[in-house]
């Protein structure tokens, strides 16, 4: 009997384990083996959820501690710099705002990713994001060509057009695929002050510039003529970024609320997910805030669509807005090592999955064409993806916070009615021609728009 | 029988006393004024992670005279000043005259009055932009209730500079009045009685007793806020980072944009600089008018 027994519970326990699906195996992701402990200096973002959980299945796997010093974005820049210009960094891995790069890659206070490890490569899937994280020291310019590799993207932080699906179906409307489509689209929805139809950014500085931008790339304009080349002509004041403004102007003021000059990220994603606004040029990263129950009253309402076209027939403008992890120079030569070795792991795709399914936007291509897409949770993947390919890296130069602080203020000026566009775009044209002349490059500027 | 140098160090005892005081202020405040000069005298860059300094102050000067912001972030500054402290002057010699003639409670109403001092600085900045919110905001639903359409609180240039200097004011009246409560407390009772049997009117009291007799009290409290004034930051840092335009636009502001985002040590130092010598101006000035007024 006894023997009956054990054969039973023998024979009961061999089902029950072939019928239990094994756990992921963790040899499907990168091995890097016993690595010192890092701490990353990481912005709070709405992306930052499945970051950590990220951080926590590589703890998990490799039994590699990190730590995460969570830090609000307006104080992340001064802990980086803080950090860089001490004895000893305190942060192995730093995550930096596309903007500021530069700051530090000119500065020599980040290590060459091949200085480290000479043979780690980005996988041919990773996104480009614009080429933010290479830097060329002799063109003082972002690019691969002839730049060494100074950091891997954790986020490529593109525009897309976010819309009420409902109201859009309701309307008879399909998604706009040009800003004029907008236009139209606003005027059939809106219902102010109830409903907006079409809100952006026009707060001065970082905002309006960067929400600006698809209009000026989409009708061709440009901020300079060929930075990379070392032509640093002003081309702020060409008949295309005019007619970029005029659209962009029209927009905000026809479908936007009463303060379209001051409203920043967060008042966009407010009016979106308190079901206020029709559409927003929104960047990814916002997404979650939409299909957030705690704090959308739009769950499941809102569709994804590529950029607009400014111009019928032409390519979108997207502008790349992506963050870069990279290795301070004053950190030690272990801890370098064990942070080349996360990003190995983070940039896997497995990894890259496991970033996506708690919350994080990913950077391989591979992972954005998944099954994953097909989710309802992930209906933002193939706009984000089409966007993100046809985007472009924007102010890669030295002077870019100066440009930005200069051209953002005209904008706004023009926006909200202090100066005529042309006017704003002079005055813009002349500001920023000084500062490169400042900085020895070589510009100029083209002949001023009648105002 | 004294040595010899006894009377030197007799003499000179007190001011060895002095030197732990006079060390920790030249390294605590001398050294940084010094520095902040030498700053703005160079222009820096950062190479292979160091710093290097270059003696250049012409390149600061030519910063400041093409900055186009410079202008109207100090009109605006100066105008923030002499509007805000004088409401806040107005308002809290005002409420410290009335809370002084209360007979019960004055206790409760004083700390009621105080509370807006004990919020951070942040929480008030969310707190009014909230407040002001274009379409959720309390001030604009007030409004509709009243039958007025939204105000653009914070993104009309008409607006944005007032709408700053309404928060400031609700911020620092409960200063004003501390300082201006304690005063009008401790007037001599006697004085104020003879006023009375003179038969002075409340209002005779408060023009020829009470208003004499505070005047270095207002002196102090005017002096103190006007210097806080001056560098007010977070207030409109939070509410509209200098916009819409440069309508809000003040000098410490531009300062922080021109250090930290701009990253441009050299120039940042002879904003912070400006600062300074702009409060000195002020005061001096300031303190000119009110000798003058004594005298005449």
């Amino acid at each position: 009997m006894q023997l009956k027994s054990a054969l039973a519970a023998a024979a009961l326990g061999a089902v029950l384990w072939t019928a239990t699906p094994a756990p992921a195996p963790a040899a499907s992701f990168v091995e890097v083996g016993k690595q010192a402990p890092i701490t990353i200096l990481i912005n709070a973002s709405p992306w930052y959820a499945g970051f950590e959980k990220a951080v926590d299945l590589y703890s998990q796997q490799t039994g590699n501690k990190v730590d995460l010093d969570v830090t609000p974005y307006g104080g992340m820049l001064e802990k980086a710099r803080n950090a860089v210009r001490g004895g000893t960094s305190p942060y192995d891995l730093l995550n930096l705002d596309g903007g500021w790069t530069i700051e530090f890659y000119e500065g020599g206070f980040l290590k060459p990713l091949n200085d480290i490890d000479a043979g780690f490569t980005v996988p041919k899937e990773l996104l480009s994001c614009g080429n933010t994280h290479y830097w060329n020291a002799a063109k003082r310019f972002r690019t691969p060509d002839g730049g060494k590799l100074m950091g891997v993207p954790p986020n490529c932080n593109v525009h897309i057009l976010a819309y009420r699906k409902d109201l859009y179906d309701k309307a008879g409307l399909s998604a706009p695929k040009t800003y004029d489509d907008v236009l139209a689209a606003c005027q059939k929805i809106q219902s102010p002050p109830n409903m907006y139809g079409f809100v952006a950014r026009g707060e001065r500085g970082n905002s309006i510039r960067y929400d600006f931008s698809t209009f000026m790339i989409g009708h061709g304009g440009e901020i300079v003529a060929n930075p990379q080349e070392g032509d640093f002509t002003v081309t702020v004041n060409s008949p295309q970024v005019l007619a970029a403004l005029n659209q962009f102007i029209t927009l905000m003021k026809t479908c936007g609320p009463g303060n379209y000059g001051s409203i920043g990220q967060a008042d966009m994603i407010q009016l979106m997910a308190s079901g206020k606004a029709a559409a927003v040029q929104a960047v990814i990263a916002a997404w979650s805030n939409f299909e957030d129950k705690t704090k959308s009253a739009v769950v499941g309402k809102v569709a994804a669509a590529p950029v607009p076209a400014a111009v019928a027939g032409k390519k979108p403008g997207v502008v790349i807005g992506n963050w870069s992890f990279a290795v301070p120079k004053n950190t030690s030569d272990d801890k370098a090592k064990a942070a080349i070795a996360f990003l190995k792991w983070f940039m896997s795709p497995e990894a890259q999955r496991a970033y996506a399914e708690a919350g994080g936007i990913p950077v391989r291509v591979d992972t954005l064409k998944s099954d994953l897409a097909s989710k309802p949770q992930f209906s933002w993947m193939p706009a984000y993806l089409d966007s993100v390919e046809a985007s472009v890296a924007s102010l890669g130069y030295a002077e870019a916070a100066a440009v930005e602080a200069a051209f953002g203020l005209r904008l706004n000026q023009a926006l909200i009615g202090e100066m005529s566009p042309a006017k704003a775009l002079n005055t813009a044209a002349g500001e920023i021609e000084a500062i490169f002349a400042k900085s020895g490059r070589k510009t100029g500027k083209l002949a001023p728009l009648p105002e | 029988m004294k040595p010899p140098s006894s009377g030197f160090l007799d003499r000179s005892f007190p001011y060895w006393t002095l030197l732990p005081a006079v060390i920790v202020f030249v390294v605590l405040s001398v050294y940084p004024m010094l520095n902040l000069v030498g700053m703005s005298l160079h222009v820096y860059r950062f190479e292979g992670g160091q710093e290097i300094a270059t003696f250049n102050p012409w390149q600061n000067f030519s910063y400041f005279s093409g900055d186009p912001i410079i202008r109207p972030a100090i009109v605006n500054t100066i105008v923030f000043v002499l509007v805000a402290v004088s409401a806040e002057m107005a308002i809290g010699l005002a409420l410290a005259i009335c809370v002084s003639r209360v007979s019960r409670g004055k206790g409760l109403i004083r700390t009621l009055i105080i509370l807006p001092i004990l919020v951070p600085p942040v929480a008030i900045g969310s707190m009014w932009r909230l407040m002001y919110n274009f379409d959720f905001g309390i001030l604009n639903q007030g409004a509709a209730l009243l039958g007025l359409g939204p105000i653009n609180w914070l993104g009309d240039p008409r607006f944005s500079l007032l709408s700053v200097i309404i928060v400031d004011v609700w911020h620092w009246v409960p200063f004003i009045f501390l300082i201006l409560f304690a005063a009008v407390e401790g007037l001599p009772g006697d004085v104020m009685e003879a006023a009375k049997i003179d038969g002075a009117t409340q209002g005779q009291t408060t023009r020829y007793v009470v208003l004499p007799l505070l005047k270095p009290a207002i002196v102090v409290a005017f002096t103190f806020r006007s210097i806080l004034a001056f560098k007010t930051f977070d207030e409109v840092f939070l509410l509209t980072s200098g916009g819409p335009g440069t309508s809000s636009e003040l000098i410490s502001l531009h300062l922080y944009k021109v250090f930290f985002q701009q990253n441009n040590l050299g120039y940042g130092a002879m904003l912070s600089i400006t600062v300074i010598l702009m409060v000195v101006s002020f005061l001096l000035v300031s303190r000119r008018v009110t000798a003058a007024q004594a005298q005449g």
